[in-house]
């Protein structure tokens, strides 16, 4: 091992130590982007680009008939206030903070994922009985946090309608 | 400085290297990303456009303003119920508003031309000189604000809906981020705002034809309440009562 192996070594340890720091400099890189990892968002600008856009929140079915639901918690609501999913079937959620820090609670269940601006919290549901969960922030995070609440609806798997892509968020249409 | 110097840290390769990957990734990424988003509005809260939107001239802004006088009223108080009061809003909220009117997110035929017509300096300068401008009653002003006093059954349905919202609808209560408890950003006051005004935009969120407001805060809101507690809050507003939390001027 020469010195030359180990001063190369070295500067890249100390690149990669950089990365983090590039976002606290907020230096807005679609690389550095990709190496400080998928579960950074910019809060601030969520409506423009990304998976958080408006007409792509909500609940997704893959082909392979599994299922994801991407929701913003803000003050005070969630987005999309209303979601449908189907029972017995493994949920990917993907929730990330607009502004403070929310937690997201289905009443009846022990399920609760923290969200927190800036980070996409992942977490994976199952609910194995159809019907309505009343769907509860439980960090208080405001003047109308009482208020925060919403609804998600389950429905027997062969029940759950083909959405297409302008029904994701809406599940009163259906 | 040699390029080999063998007692240094620094190197050079690598250095090249990797702004080299990070210059072709950015063309690439920037290219490949080509999906249709709906985007409701395009502007961002971020340090700059605050510090942009809220250190306007306020003096020029007077002199530009002289435009909007015939509509908005020359203290900044409409003559017509169903065009909005601008004095004493937050310099953000009118902001993003003539920022929208210029991209074409929130659609007006009349503000979308005049939003058009002015510079970013002009937006800036307007904005400030709105904000400024005082919101006590001046009997020689032509002002139609404050609108008659609701029903009380009526301004009791809307106090209600002000101060506590409605939890079992997950409904937050408007004072939350509209005042007087506390201002969401880029939130206006609705202390001193028209009451057809409010109707319209309430009634322009729930049917869609309003998208403007940045994660659908407003249009989902909107959907929630009734005809009857959209007019209500309407009529609340209109008639000044929400100058005060909400539950102490009900009765007034």
């Amino acid at each position: 091992m020469n010195w030359r192996k180990v001063r190369t070594f070295l500067f890249t340890v100390l690149a990669l130590c950089l990365i983090p720091a590039t976002r606290y400099y907020q230096v807005d890189e679609p690389l550095l982007r990709f190496l400080r990892g998928s579960l950074h968002v910019d809060p601030l600008s969520l409506h423009l680009s990304g998976e958080f856009v408006e007409n792509n929140l909500g609940t997704e079915l893959h082909a392979d008939g599994s299922v994801t639901v991407r929701m913003i918690a803000e003050q005070y609501l969630f987005v999309p206030h209303c979601i449908l999913v189907p029972a017995g079937v493994p949920i990917n959620l993907r929730i990330t903070s607009a502004d403070a820090v929310h937690s997201l609670s289905f009443e009846g269940t022990e399920y609760a994922v923290k969200t927190l601006p800036g980070t996409i919290s992942k977490a994976e549901l199952m609910f194995s009985k159809a019907g309505k969960y009343k769907t509860v922030c439980r960090e208080f995070c405001g003047p109308g946090h009482y208020a925060m609440r919403s609804e998600l609806k389950v429905v027997p798997r062969d029940q759950f309608p083909a959405l297409r892509p302008e029904e994701r968020g809406n599940c009163a249409a259906q | 400085m040699r390029r080999n110097d063998r007692t240094g840290f620094f190197d050079w390769s690598l250095t090249w290297a990797l702004a080299f990957i990070l210059a072709a990734s950015s063309l690439v990424l920037v290219a490949g990303d080509a999906a249709p988003d709906r985007v409701p509005s395009l502007v961002t809260w971020t340090p700059e456009t605050i510090v942009a939107a809220s250190s306007g001239d306020a003096f020029r802004g007077m002199l530009l303003a002289k435009r909007c006088d015939h509509c908005h009223g020359s203290e900044g108080f409409s003559p017509v119920t169903s065009t909005p009061n601008l004095a004493g809003i937050s310099a953000l909220a009118i902001w993003k508003q003539l920022e929208d009117f210029r991209a074409h997110k929130r659609r007006s035929r009349a503000m979308e031309p005049i939003a058009e017509s002015l510079s970013a300096r002009d937006v800036e300068d307007v904005v400030s000189y709105y904000a400024k401008l005082p919101i006590y009653p001046d009997p020689q002003d032509n002002r139609v604000f404050p609108q008659g006093q609701p029903s009380s059954s009526r301004a009791a349905l809307a106090s209600r809906l002000v101060t506590f919202g409605d939890g079992d609808r997950g409904i937050p209560p408007c004072q939350a981020c509209h005042g007087p408890v506390a201002y969401k950003i880029g939130v206006p006051s609705l202390a001193n705002q028209n009451g057809d005004y409010v109707l319209d935009e309430l009634e322009g969120f729930a049917s869609g034809t309003r998208a403007n407001d940045i994660n659908q805060p407003m249009r989902i809101i909107a959907a929630l309440l009734s005809e009857d507690e959209r007019h209500a809050l309407a009529e609340y507003y209109g008639a000044g009562l929400g100058l005060q939390p909400a539950g102490s001027t009900a009765k007034k």
